[in-house]
């Protein structure tokens, strides 16, 4: 594979990801258009006159053919501008990419939570088939992808939070960053040491526990469960047929007859080509997590991209449900050329296919 | 409640094991070899909040203390004083804090507690004084308001009459500052300026408006001129008021917090810090309250009452608000034309069951337009009785017999909205001669459709619900019953003159009694099937002493903690 054609692959891909996203947001701009009801109805008092209802129309520009209000926002979106929300009083854009990062910590926790969990126990159950352990972890899988995560999430919220009170139910407190800096600035390491050797273990509990650090993840522990439990399910049934798969082949046979150590086979040989695929779909997957966290950040009122989405779609605030709809698809359009990309770096077939 | 010291409870514990097992399984994940200080956990320590039925345990800072100094942790019984922290969680989060750029109720919750108006009203609904010390009507169109004196600013400034003209002329005339969407908040007021040498301040309205104490009461929060116009102000993210609380942080679309006002005019409020959290889940809500998370929470579900009824920390707080839910009848179609046949619609709803059985006695029944308390509400009329064989022979009298239905009813708008249309249909459809089908329609598309100012594009029958906090009958019976009304399908002009009469009597007793009168022939001629007072149902922590308010104002300088 030569640089150029690696680089030539690359352009095609993002080319065709902005033409995905011009599409994304046409159909999104159009969506206002097709759906029942005036937003005027939404912004303006239920007993506003006709003349205030129209004035509003006019500030909105909702008087103007639909050829023109594209074209204004498209040229606006190319400016960063998704419109002033009348409903939210802030600019679209602002608040969209103010919810982001809350979004992305979820994703980016979810996934985390499914790979650790989900490779181990994929490669356990391989090397272990039919042993107890892998009917164990196939029953996990059926019962992981089978599960809704919004039932999840309530089940795991009224368990853990409200009937045994180990976690918060809800909200997501400080974000990451923030609780790492916390956690760096306040953190004191001969204290620990001094606690633990004294054995003072609830004093040292109850210190450790008000680190920022703690308190964040103990927000975003049951959200990154429940977001991510479907997602483990699917990576362990790959992983393990993936393995099953690299097992069986002749390379595997001559390593183990070139007394190559089982453990050395196992995850040097047949894990590093297994986990290929993985992680196509762990890329894929985290870019389906973005917009698939609506639900999840309902169950747990945490203030991302999905609460917002949903508040506005109650509120029918059309700039912001454009903005997160946008966003969210442009999202798994990155995600997508940036697993591409990836992919064709470690797998060059891919180029020339 | 328990006392704490040094040691933690069990519970507590059991959190902060669980929070490490959490860290350890995560920071495996994350290749840190699980030595990280992540190797525990806990709840969120921050707010002092723990468990609702405990004290404040600040079980972290304790320890804090007690390791700063280097001494043993069975020192840290001189815990440090917490204060008198709140949290309410609300279904939406304010959409901006400044006071006259918005028209929702979980802004108002907000944006009261750091501003104030000229006048309130008690939670009874009665008007009384705030920033103003007397108020009076000079002549008609035109009322003065004394200002009170030693009110600060949260700046330090002082409280000038200029601050309260420029507040009341911010939001009715669209030149000063910003086109409030309020303004017709204070219908018929025309501006506002500062009596020469006085410390006074006159409003002059639009004819007599007789309301116009009601809407301050209700409207109309008073900022400082200066720091408003000052360059560097941002009254949608800060706040100035003379309230009982100031801003502390305000992560939009998340959270607010303020802190108490010490140098307010009144005595300081025993809530030392208030935080405003939104969860649009009703049931998230009600874990958070059952978890010790938050302390008030608002909208309640009917389904969900059970669950605070039988907690130890927490329980259901109601009042009947200023909200009436009510089935329209468009009086220029048939059958509704006929006032028998829309007296027989009333017959056939048995109130009394929807509100036992769908609102779980969370709903009072109506019979007049205009709630009891309000100015103007008739104690003489009563509701409809349920009474099917009236219903029916009203229908055979009226002529329209087999009359086909159809109501059409939002779903999720008002408390149980679709599960109450339901209920109405089902008994007007068991009527022998009368058929009724449900029509379950997008709150936007419906609105639109009443608010257009053409009635031909109204639904013939349909539910919706009306909140009027002025505590005054006109602002229900003119924009939905008088013929030129923004949202009405009633046109009767007796009705009308009648109305035209109260707002040009100056008298309050006179119009009180014209009301009344109104009321009475309201009930008579049936415009609606009236439902029922919306209730509004919270819930509450038990370490909290709180009220409910008629007017949906969560006020936190009410709280105290519970003995």
């Amino acid at each position: 594979m030569t640089t150029v054609s690696l680089g030539r692959f690359l352009l095609k891909r993002a080319v065709q990801g902005v033409f995905v996203i011009w599409g994304v947001v046409t159909v999104v701009f159009l969506l206002r258009f097709i759906t029942p009801g005036d937003p005027v109805t939404f912004i303006a008092p239920l007993d506003a006159s006709q003349e205030l209802r129209r004035r509003i129309a006019a500030e909105l520009g909702l008087n103007r053919p639909i050829y023109v209000q594209y074209l204004d926002y498209l040229a606006g979106l190319l400016q960063g501008d998704m419109g002033y929300s009348y409903i939210s009083n802030t600019e679209a854009s602002a608040r969209v990419f103010a919810r982001l990062p809350a979004t992305v910590e979820l994703a980016v926790a979810a996934t985390v939570v499914a790979v650790a969990l989900s490779i181990p126990l994929g490669v356990v159950s391989a090397t272990r088939r039919h042993e107890p352990v892998d009917y164990g972890a196939t029953l996990f899988s059926l019962v992981g992808i089978s599960t809704p995560n919004f039932w999840l999430g309530i089940m795991l919220v009224l368990l853990l939070a409200v009937q045994f009170g180990l976690f918060p139910t809800s909200q997501r407190g400080t974000g990451f960053l923030p609780a790492v800096a916390g956690t760096v600035g306040q953190f004191d390491p001969g204290l620990v040491v001094r606690l633990a050797v004294e054995l003072r273990g609830e004093a040292l509990l109850a210190y450790l526990g008000k680190l920022p650090l703690v308190t964040w993840l103990a927000h975003i522990t049951l959200p990154a469960v429940t977001l991510g439990t479907y997602f483990t399910a699917l990576i362990t049934r790959l992983t393990r047929s993936g393995m099953l798969d690299e097992l069986g082949k002749s390379y595997i046979r001559a390593s183990r007859a070139k007394g190559l150590p089982e453990s050395l086979v196992r995850y040097k040989h047949a894990l590093r080509n297994t986990l290929a695929p993985v992680i196509t779909v762990v890329g894929l997957q985290l870019g389906t997590l973005i917009g698939g966290a609506v639900i999840t950040e309902a169950v747990f009122a945490w203030p991302g991209l999905g609460t917002e989405l949903i508040r506005a779609i109650n509120l029918r605030d059309w700039p912001l449900i454009q903005g997160s709809l946008i966003v969210i698809g442009a999202g798994f359009v990155v995600v997508n050329t940036l697993v591409d990309a990836l992919q064709a770096y470690l797998d060059p077939r891919v180029v020339a296919d | 409640m328990p006392e704490e010291d040094s040691s933690l409870n069990r519970r507590s514990f059991v959190k902060l094991a669980g929070g490490a097992a959490a860290s350890v399984a995560l920071a495996g994940c994350g290749g840190d070899g699980g030595d990280t200080p992540t190797d525990a956990g806990g709840e969120d320590g921050g707010d002092g909040m723990g468990d609702g039925d405990d004290t404040p345990t600040p079980t972290a800072t304790e320890t804090d203390d007690s390791m700063g100094d280097g001494t043993d942790t069975e020192t840290a019984t001189d815990e440090p004083d917490m204060g008198f922290p709140v949290t309410i969680t609300q279904g939406q989060p304010p959409s901006t804090l400044d006071p006259h750029n918005h028209r929702e109720t979980p802004t108002d919750s907000v944006v009261l507690h750091a501003y104030e108006g000229v006048l309130t009203r008690e939670p009874t609904g009665e008007v009384v004084e705030k920033l103003a010390t007397g108020f009076e009507r000079v002549e008609p169109g035109l009322v003065r308001f004394e200002v009170r004196e030693d009110v600060r600013f949260h700046n330090g400034d002082d409280l000038t009459p200029r601050d309260i003209a420029y507040s009341i002329n911010r939001i009715v005339d669209g030149d000063v500052g910003i086109e409030s969407p309020q303004n017709d908040q204070l219908a018929g007021v025309t501006g506002a300026s500062v009596v020469d040498g006085e410390r006074a301040v006159e409003v002059e309205s639009d004819g007599l408006n007789p309301v116009v104490f009601s809407l301050f009461a209700s409207y109309c929060d008073v900022m400082q001129r200066s720091w408003v116009q000052a360059d560097d102000t941002e009254p949608a993210t800060e706040t100035n008021g003379t309230g009982p609380f100031q801003l502390s942080s305000y992560e939009e679309g998340v959270e607010v917090v303020m802190e108490r006002f010490e140098d307010y005019w009144r005595e300081p409020a025993d809530v030392t810090e208030l935080t405003f959290l939104a969860a649009g889940e009703p049931g998230t809500r009600v874990n958070q309250l059952l978890e010790g998370e938050t302390d008030v929470i608002v909208n309640v579900q009917p389904q969900e009452i059970s669950r605070l009824s039988d907690a130890d920390n927490a329980r259901v707080a109601a009042e009947a608000s200023t909200r009436i839910i009510y089935n329209g009848m468009r009086y220029d179609v048939e059958p509704f034309s006929d006032p028998d046949f829309r007296r027989a619609m009333n017959y056939a709803v048995d109130l009394d069951s929807i509100i036992e059985n769908v609102l779980q006695t969370f709903g009072d029944p109506t019979g007049q337009p205009t709630l009891e308390g309000f100015v103007g509400h008739n104690p003489d009329v009563d509701p409809y009785e349920h009474d099917p064989a009236r219903a029916e022979e009203l229908v055979s009298e009226s002529g329209f017999e087999g009359a086909e239905l159809e109501l059409h009813t939002p779903n999720g708008r008002y408390l149980r909205d679709f599960e109450i249309a339901q209920a109405v249909v089902e008994q007007v459809d068991s009527l022998s001669n009368v058929s009724c089908e449900i029509n379950q329609r997008d709150f936007g598309s419906l609105a639109g459709e009443l608010t257009d100012g053409d009635i031909t594009t109204s639904p013939p029958l349909y539910l919706i619900g009306w909140g009027n906090s002025t505590f005054d009958a006109s602002q229900t019976v003119i924009p939905l019953l008088t013929s030129d009304g923004a949202v009405s399908s009633y046109s009767n002009e007796e009705v009308d003159s009648m109305m035209e009469q109260a707002q040009n009597e100056g008298d309050r007793e006179e119009r009180e009694s014209i009301l009344q009168e109104l009321n009475a022939t309201l009930h008579d001629q049936a415009p609606w099937i009236f439902l029922n007072r919306q209730y509004s149902v919270y819930g509450a922590s038990n370490r909290v002493e709180w009220t409910p308010r008629a007017d949906e104002r969560i006020d936190a300088y009410a709280m105290s903690p519970a003995e």
